[in-house]
């Protein structure tokens, strides 16, 4: 495995582990979704990664190119197809959870999720 | 006809679009979104069994490998999806009739997580690519916050931020082992991945294997909504407009059997996949039935008694057999109707008194006989009671159980079958038996027609198939067979 992919894949665990301690642990919410991207991120990192080829050209067959040989030196293009979808819908969810705090936050004027969350939290308290 | 394949996806995805983009003219999308639902249902009864290749880039064989890959996104449909799809049609036609009717003014914005979560929905079980999958999932996730977070119910936005924060972990948990999939053999298509899988050129026992299922199943926990996220789950239930829970439990129990189904063609190999699937489903039926049996919100009193019986589903699909595979599939067909069923029967009480505590109301029965004889026919149909679907799938399941040796399993589901009809009997006699409460008011003594009409079309498929189970598991069966060998 190349250097540069073993960095990819260090810096993406790293940004997953750092994300779940804050989604985890974290107790203001925008912090908590911060975490959130950093899971998301990680996991597309981790993904750009696979499709890294040391020394490999850009995907994409010019004119003139060698079929053979741009197959076997280019770099693999389908995780970058896949990564570019992931971040789209990341951008999405990430809009929708920031609508819903921007509504509880009117509410309940707090980004505390103890707070913010506490009526659901006390009915599963209840139920476990 | 294959051209209709994809049609099932983009019918609703596109009638979505066009009810939000045109939201202001009130009576065209109700026209339109009544004509739009009512040819869901109809859509896969008119399509041929096959497959569609998206671009029509069909299969080529690896010259090294000598793998057939394809390289285009696949839809698969064949009898199972024909029924799941049809199912899910019916009831969104039904969802959105009500919802029609109930309303003079609708909202385009709730129609179109209506429409969208059928479209996410369909996606999901016609697909045979993973990536494809998960980007569905997502969809689907998004839709099912947003019907929640629409409803007028106290903390539906809390309920909505807590499930969409649990799903935003679970999302690029299971996108991280999509990805240590696709690294190992460098596709995305299943039916691929299968065909590496079987053909010796990745190895099953490394542990990169291992940990993609792992983050797999994780992913498919939160969809499913077992354990650890039963509780999120009946949550989001009790949190919804009756009808729009029912509709996103039909939800759940689809995307509950695609994922399974992917992760079995894939993971089966390795013995410890069907010990997982037993293990939480088994779990589930546990906490879901003693859970409902605690509670006094009766909409959260059906969450929990839907995740027992998401548990039923999983331990037929984790005996592995093609008989108990069948039965899987058949209780999740029938859990579809049954809990949509008690859910819109649940919203007309609702509906009626203002109240969901079942220590409040009391004496229902005579206000409301239509209301209550159906409510019954569906709980004793979900607690397994002959000759209603319930019994027939629960009687395959523990037949199943009996036929792989596991006897205990086979106790164990007629035990949760009898508590469940405890806690049902327990719930029907709380709120329509014993005497009206000196302070309950019934509001709205008229239960809604579209209500009644939702609930006998239901109550006609819980009978027909308690009936004639053969009409659906045979086509379940060779299906299965299929996908086994």
């Amino acid at each position: 495995m190349a250097h540069t992919q073993l960095a990819v894949l260090f810096t993406s665990v790293a940004l997953i582990v750092i994300g779940l301690y804050a989604a985890i642990f974290v107790d203001n919410i925008i912090k908590k979704i911060i975490g959130i991207s950093f899971i998301e991120e990680g996991a597309n990192l981790f993904i750009v990664g696979i499709g890294y080829k040391p020394g490999g050209i850009v995907p994409i067959l010019m004119p003139g190119m060698n079929s053979t040989w741009f197959a076997s030196n280019a770099s693999y293009p389908l995780p970058y197809g896949l990564v570019l979808t992931s971040i789209v819908i990341g951008a999405s969810t990430l809009a929708v959870m920031l609508a819903l705090v921007m509504v509880l936050y009117r509410r309940y004027g707090t980004l505390s999720t103890s707070v913010m969350l506490a009526d659901t939290s006390h009915q599963e308290e209840y139920d476990e | 006809m294959n051209e209709l394949i994809p049609l099932m996806v983009i019918v609703p995805m596109m009638a979505a679009l066009l009810i939000s983009a045109f939201s202001k003219f009130d009576k065209v999308i109700k026209v339109f979104a009544f004509v739009v639902a009512l040819c869901l249902p109809i859509i896969p009864l008119l399509s041929n069994y096959g497959v569609h290749y998206f671009g029509g880039y069909a299969p080529i064989v690896d010259n090294i490998t000598n793998i057939l890959y394809h390289p285009a996104i696949t839809y698969s449909f064949n009898f199972p999806q024909q029924i799941f799809i049809g199912m899910v049609g019916i009831l969104t036609f039904l969802v959105v009739f009500i919802y029609l009717t109930k309303y003079t003014k609708v909202s385009g914005p709730y129609l179109f997580l209506l429409f969208m979560g059928t479209a996410a929905v369909t996606a999901l079980i016609l697909t045979d690519d993973i990536f494809h999958m998960f980007v569905f999932f997502e969809i689907l996730a998004l839709a099912q916050v947003g019907i929640v977070a629409a409803s007028s119910i106290d903390y539906s936005y809390e309920m909505a931020l807590k499930y969409m924060i649990l799903g935003s972990i679970g999302s690029p948990i299971m996108l991280l082992g999509i990805g240590f999939l696709l690294a190992m053999t460098g596709t995305v298509n299943i039916t691929d991945i299968v065909a590496i899988i079987r053909d010796g050129i990745i190895s099953t026992s490394s542990p990169m294997f291992f940990l993609s299922l792992a983050l797999i199943f994780f992913g498919w926990l939160y969809a499913s909504g077992l354990p650890p996220f039963h509780t999120i789950k009946s949550g989001i239930y009790s949190k919804a407009e009756p009808h729009g829970a029912a509709l996103l439990q039909s939800f759940t129990v689809i995307s509950m059997i695609s994922i399974v189904i992917i992760m079995f063609r894939i993971y089966s190999v390795l013995p410890i996949f069907e010990v997982l699937i037993v293990l939480f489903s088994v779990l589930a039926m546990i906490l879901g039935v003693s859970l409902a049996l605690t509670q006094t919100d009766f909409r959260r009193m059906i969450g929990f008694l839907a995740v027992g019986e998401l548990g039923f589903i999983g331990l037929g699909i984790g005996l592995g057999t093609q008989y108990a595979i069948t039965a899987g599939l058949f209780q999740a067909l029938n859990e579809i109707v049954i809990t949509a069923l008690l859910f819109i029967g649940f919203g007309a009480i609702v509906n009626a008194t203002n109240e969901v505590d079942t220590r409040k109301l009391g004496g229902l029965l005579a206000s409301h006989p239509k209301v209550g004889i159906m409510l019954l026919i569906g709980g004793l149909a979900m607690a397994g009671v002959p000759p209603l679907s319930g019994f027939q799938s629960k009687l395959m399941l523990v037949q199943a159980s009996l036929s792989c040796g596991y006897p205990e399993l086979s106790i164990l589901t007629i035990m949760v079958s009898i508590a469940t009809f405890v806690v049902f009997v327990k719930t029907f006699y709380s709120m329509f038996l014993r005497p009206k409460p000196h302070d309950l008011e019934v509001v709205d003594k008229d239960v809604p027609r579209a209500m009644i009409f939702a609930m006998v079309v239901l109550l006609i498929i819980i009978v027909a198939l308690g009936i004639f189970p053969d009409v659906v598991t045979n086509g379940i069966s060779n299906f299965v067979g299929g996908m086994l060998h």
